[in-house]
Parts: C-alpha cells; structure tokens; sequence
C-alpha cells in the first residue's frame, strides 16, 4: 500500500467518523427542530368577531372621544393601493413578492411594528395621559400612545431606531392624531412585504363615528423610500363579549407548548 | 474513488459545520444576558424611592402607574435576583418527590434549559430584571413588561371571576379586587413550563397566584406573593417583593429574538439578505 493509498484510506475513515458522528448527534436535534416550526410560523387565522353593535360614541369623564375596546379589523391585513415607492424600495417589495413571504419578519417572531396589522384582535385601553394598544397577535406586545405633553426625544435618545417607534398622541377635536417615530427598517408594512426605511414618519388619526367602529387614517412619510407620501384607512370593528387570548409566537416556533 | 472521497468528506465536513451551527441554536439558552447600560434595573435600583402622596384614579383607587424598577425579592437583609442560575431563593416549601428531582436535574443542567433564555416567558411569579411599566384604569390595570418578553398581564377589576374551563397559558388570567388601598390578584390557569425562579424550581397547572399591590407613598411598590401549589409544593410559599419608582428613563423596546439568543431564527428570518442580522 503506498502513501497515497494509505491516506486515502485514513481520509475515508475520518470522514466515515464524522458523518457517523453527525448522524448520532444530529438525530435527537433534527426530532426536536421538528416539533416546532423552524421555517416560520404560519399565519394564525382569524376568529369571526361578533357583528358590531350600534350606539353612540362613549366618551371618557373628561368629555374625550373613548376608543377602550377590543377591536378587529374589518378586510384584508394587506394596504390597499401601493405607495409610490423609490427604485430601489420598489424593487425590494417586487424581490419580496416574488419569495411568497420567505423571510417575512412576522413568521419568526419579530415584531410587526406601527403599521402592519394581524386579523387577531387589537384592545385599546384608555387613560387621560395614555393609551395602550394590546396585541393578541404576532409578539403579544403593545404599543404606547403618550398624551402627557411629552416629546419623543428622551426616548429617541434611549433607542434611537425601533419596531414600533415612540408615539404621541395630540387630541384634534373628536380625533386622536398619532405621531410616531424612531423606526428601524426592519418591519415590512403588510404580510407582501411592502418596505419602508429607518426614515419613517408615521401619522394616524384615530375616530370613533359610532359605538361599533373604529376609523384609522394612515399616512406615511418616508423620504428615502418614498418619492411622497402614501395614505390609506383602516376600518376595525368592535367586538363584544371578547378578550384577547394569551399567544406567545416563540413557543409555536420552538413547538415548546 | 477519489472524487467519491472527496464529495464524503465534504459532506461530512458540512454536515459537522451544520450540526454545529444547530447546536449552537439549540444549546443557546444559557443565561439571560445582563441588561444593556440605561435599560431596566434590578440590583442597581436604589433600595427605597423616594416618598409623596400616592397619585389616585378617577374613583379615588391609587394609581400604581409609572415605570418600575426590576423587582427586588426582599428575604431578611438578602436581595435576590431572579435571573437564570441566580442566589437560592429564600422560604422555598418542601417539594413533592417529582419536583425534588427536576430541580435538581436542572440545577445539574448549569439551568441551560431555562426557558426564559428561549424569549419565551419567563413567569408569573418570576420577574425579570427590567422595568415593568404598571398602567392602572378604575377597571383594568395592566403590568406591561421591557422584557424577557415585551409582553403584559392584564389585571381584572371589574368584579367577574375567572372563567371556567381555562386553558393553561403562561400568563394564566388574573382577576383582581381591592381591600383597602391594596389591590389583590388571584391568578389560575397557568401552563407548568416556565419557572417560579432563576433556581429552576417548577409548578404545575395547579398553581395558584395571589399578588397584592400596594403603593405606601410615591416612590414605593410592595408586592406580596403567595403561591399555594399542591401539585408541586407540600406547603406555602410566601415572598416579599418591592420596586422603586424609575422618572429618570421610560421602558425600551426590548426584543428578546433579536437578541442574539437562537440566531438560527434570525438567519431564517434576514435571509432576504435585506434585513441586517444581529442587534438593533
């Protein structure tokens, strides 16, 4: 046998080693990667809410427009129309498109931001100086909106760039007006993957024209994305009788639960 | 033969750098890593806030809203943490044989399989080192949390009771009362996967949780924890909780996935090679 074949030889039988190796370790991790959903976690469908009652629009003791609540959205979680994106933002929303939803940030997990919304529902909870916004959905977390007259610069000092943003609320008559910014670039703005940049500026204007209804107008401001702004409407109903149900994302992607 | 050679090698060499790279994912969980300068507090926060009348509702209740300090599990003079691995706790009943051998298997484990480190959440009763914001209305209040997870409990004060047939969750459900300035929450209902603390001590869905809020002056919160568990526990377990008032800094966006703790996650997710990888 000579050196050549000798090493050979040798070679084989490291690699044979190895590949036993990876097949012994590697079963139990490939049985556990199963339970879960390691390519992402699929969309959670929709509970059909109540159908909305009819009344008028409650209003807080200080005479406020009263958005307290559970509320679902009326329609399809995808914006309606399309923004009039940048070259380059145009071409990341047709790149996304075309890879049906791989990669979307809101199947691992990650925070679906300001503006995209679920089917699941939304409950508002109402303060003179605050209002949270509680998410049943993807991280069941919570969005902040601040009536105390404060400016979002401490906070943008503390976490320049978020999911979410930093948002401040202004009362415009019946109206509450939403200023939110501090955006990373990370979100996409609906489940086709429609981008925005860490230049974000976003505006809603909240109305409750009746018990049942919550009206959102949505625009955005997004110099690097944009070539100007984009706006549409939201419509949510109110749900009676619901509440939101505990759901931890993370666990159906680790098959923990 | 030797391409064949070769071609094995490599895959045996790829499938070791993927069996790595999986392991790495699966063998994440370690502890929780100390939270970021300016970020929620634990045993940095001052041991008292300071005093001043405590703030009411419209209905007269005190308002426990603000941003709270990481709580502190006041045992005798000791502060304890709760992190993963942390100080034994204090006052812990004697545990049924099941119980007895779990914790020890996890305190065997170094706790690498402490959940928490997993972003999923980490209790009730166990806090986190971060602040809590506390978000009080006359029917609801509301304990949103920076981290481990960015989520919240919700606290009924609207006079119902639990439903019936709960299906266990992490949060469990709340229903709260007051007696006197001091809010009670009675929670059930609660899935046995988290952890009562960073010791790995387990419960079962028998859990039974009663908090009692009370705000003695502004700067001050008490919690008292009772967890009567017969599934798990052959007794009582009581703890004495307070935090401090936080004014200087409000609550971050904490985002445990993003936090370098399964990165295999991320890559699934940033494979788009538009969304950069890693930290904010």
């Amino acid at each position: 046998m000579n050196t050549n074949k000798q090493e050979l030889k040798t070679g084989l039988a490291k690699a044979l080693l190895a590949i036993a190796a990876v097949l012994l370790i590697a079963a139990p991790a490939a049985a556990q990667q199963k339970k879960g959903h390691p390519n992402g976690v699929p969309a959670v469908p929709a509970r059909k809410p109540p159908a909305p009652p009819s009344g008028a629009t409650p209003r807080t003791p200080e005479g406020k427009t009263d958005f307290t609540g559970v509320w679902v959205l009326q329609g399809s979680t995808t914006i309606p129309g399309e923004p009039a994106y940048q070259p380059w933002a145009k071409k990341l929303w047709d790149d996304r498109k075309a890879s049906k939803g791989k990669g979307d940030p809101e199947s691992f997990c990650l925070p679906d931001g300001a503006v995209r919304v679920t089917a699941l529902p939304y409950k508002f909870v109402q303060g003179p100086k605050m209002i949270v916004v509680l998410s049943e959905a993807n991280t069941h977390s919570y969005r902040r909106f601040f009536l105390d007259g404060r400016t979002p610069d401490a906070q943008l000092e503390l976490d320049p760039t978020m999911y979410t943003g930093v948002s401040i609320g202004k009362w415009d008559g019946d109206a509450l007006v939403v200023d939110t910014v501090g955006f990373n670039d990370k979100t996409w703005l609906d489940p086709t993957g429609k981008p925005h940049s860490d230049a974000m500026k976003l505006t809603e204007r909240y109305t409750r024209p009746d018990l049942g209804h919550l009206n959102v107008q949505i625009t955005i401001n997004d110099e690097k994305a944009l070539t100007k702004p984009f706006t549409f409407n939201r419509v949510f109903t109110l749900a009676p009788g619901w509440d939101l149900q505990e759901y931890v994302c993370q666990a159906i992607l680790d098959g923990v639960e | 033969m030797k391409k064949w050679l070769i071609s094995a090698a490599a895959t045996g060499l790829i499938s070791l750098a993927a069996l790595c790279l999986t392991m790495g994912a699966l063998a994440a969980p370690q502890a929780t890593p100390a939270p970021p300068a300016g970020r929620g507090r634990g045993r940095g926060a001052p041991r008292r806030g300071p005093g001043g009348p405590v703030p009411l509702l419209s209905d007269g209740k005190p308002d426990f809203g603000g941003i709270w300090n990481g709580q502190q599990t006041i045992a005798g003079n000791d502060v304890t943490s709760t992190g993963p691995g942390s100080a034994p706790t204090t006052g812990v009943p004697p545990m049924l044989p099941w119980a007895v051998k779990l914790q020890a298997d996890r305190a065997k484990n170094q706790f690498a399989d402490d959940f928490e480190a997993r972003c999923l959440p980490g209790g009730p009763p166990r806090i986190p080192p971060y602040h809590i914001s506390m978000f009080s209305t006359p029917k609801l209040v509301l304990m949103l949390f920076e981290g481990n997870t960015h989520m919240y409990r919700q606290f009924f004060v609207d006079g119902s009771d639990h439903p019936k047939n709960l299906k266990p969750t992490f949060y469990g459900d709340s229903r709260a009362h007051w007696e006197g300035d001091q809010l009670v929450v009675d929670t059930i209902g609660f899935n046995d996967i988290s952890w009562i603390d960073g010791q790995g001590h387990p419960h079962s869905k028998q859990m039974h949780l009663v908090e009692k809020f009370r705000r003695p002056d502004f700067g001050n919160l008490q919690i008292d924890v009772d967890i009567d568990d017969p599934g798990t526990y052959m007794g009582h377990w009581h703890m004495n909780r307070l935090t401090t008032i936080e004014q200087s800094i409000d609550m971050t966006e904490y985002v445990c996935n993003e936090n370098n703790q399964d990165p295999g996650h991320l890559d699934h997710a940033n494979n788009d090679g538009n969304h950069p990888a890693g930290s904010k």
